[in-house]
């Protein structure tokens, strides 16, 4: 259950890394736990209360928006994206658009129009948005945060696609 | 609607974290515990295993806002205890849940 660690950031398992671990390992495995600890994994990432010792604790400005305060919780750099940010970001939506499409002809030359390879097709626009606003905004997050947000994000997508397409393929 | 102090002020931006963080400085209140100590006296007194996301989660937010602080241990388990300002910040939240208990009470008796 110790991997489980792995999901919160470097600073607060260096902070909290060892008790936490003594903790955890003094309880009975459950789905419960397992749920505590990714809801923990998710604040810790969201809400880092870890800070330098000459800043002060994290608190929430007053006249921040709503939507400025999620962009900055959202994102590892800030909401300001510098150009080479944004290029990286745009070759990676790119490549993954090329990869798509390979995929997609590659697919349909063997199994024609089934509904897995419609679904691929339809997830194609959402998913490259995804992609690159994952890789601009996630880009110094633990690659543990990225691939799981990064993959849950696209298996949730493609997943509900091929909900779409089974069913409309039935009808 | 009833006025908060300042003190009973500093548990109120912890969102889900608040009531954790209470039966933890709760149970801070009696001595020193570290994270395994408090979970279990936390069961005694209020009847609920707080797991270790939120057990923590609650604990990272009180060192952050000054109200408990860690001592030094050789074990790899830290010991926590309240600071001043975290004693203040129970006795502040403990004396209006007291007020509304109380009046919840004189009307249900007097209903």
């Amino acid at each position: 259950m110790t991997w489980l660690l792995q999901l919160y950031p470097a600073r607060w398992r260096e902070r909290y890394g060892e008790e936490f671990g003594a903790v955890l390992a003094s309880q009975r495995a459950s789905v419960g736990l397992v749920l505590d600890v990714l809801g923990g994994a998710i604040d810790a990432h969201l809400y880092p209360q870890i800070q330098n010792s000459n800043s002060k604790p994290i608190k929430e400005k007053e006249e921040d928006t709503m939507t400025l305060l999620m962009l900055q919780r959202c994102s590892a750099g800030g909401p300001k994206l510098s150009p080479r940010d944004q290029r990286i970001a745009s070759l990676f939506m790119v490549f993954s658009a090329l990869v798509m499409a390979g995929l997609y002809i590659g697919l349909t030359k063997i199994y024609h129009s089934a509904p897995a390879v419609q679904a691929l097709f339809y997830v194609s626009v959402p998913a490259l948005a995804l992609i690159y606003g994952e890789t601009a905004y996630l880009r110094k997050r633990p690659w543990l945060t990225q691939v799981f947000i990064l993959g849950g994000g696209l298996s949730g997508l493609y997943l509900f696609m091929l909900a779409v397409c089974v069913i409309g393929s039935r009808l | 609607m009833i006025r908060k102090s300042k003190d009973d002020a500093e548990l109120d931006d912890f969102g889900r974290f608040s009531e954790p963080a209470l039966l933890i400085l709760v149970s801070l209140a009696e001595e020193p515990r570290h994270g395994y100590s408090m979970t279990e006296d936390i069961e005694t007194i209020a009847g609920v295993r707080l797991g270790p996301g939120t057990l923590y989660g609650a604990l990272a937010r009180l060192e952050a806002r000054g109200l408990i602080e860690p001592l030094k241990s050789e074990d790899r388990r830290n010991p926590y205890r309240l600071t001043t300002l975290g004693e203040r910040a129970l006795r502040a939240r403990l004396d209006s849940m007291m007020v509304v208990a109380r009046t919840g009470q004189r009307r249900l008796a007097s209903a």
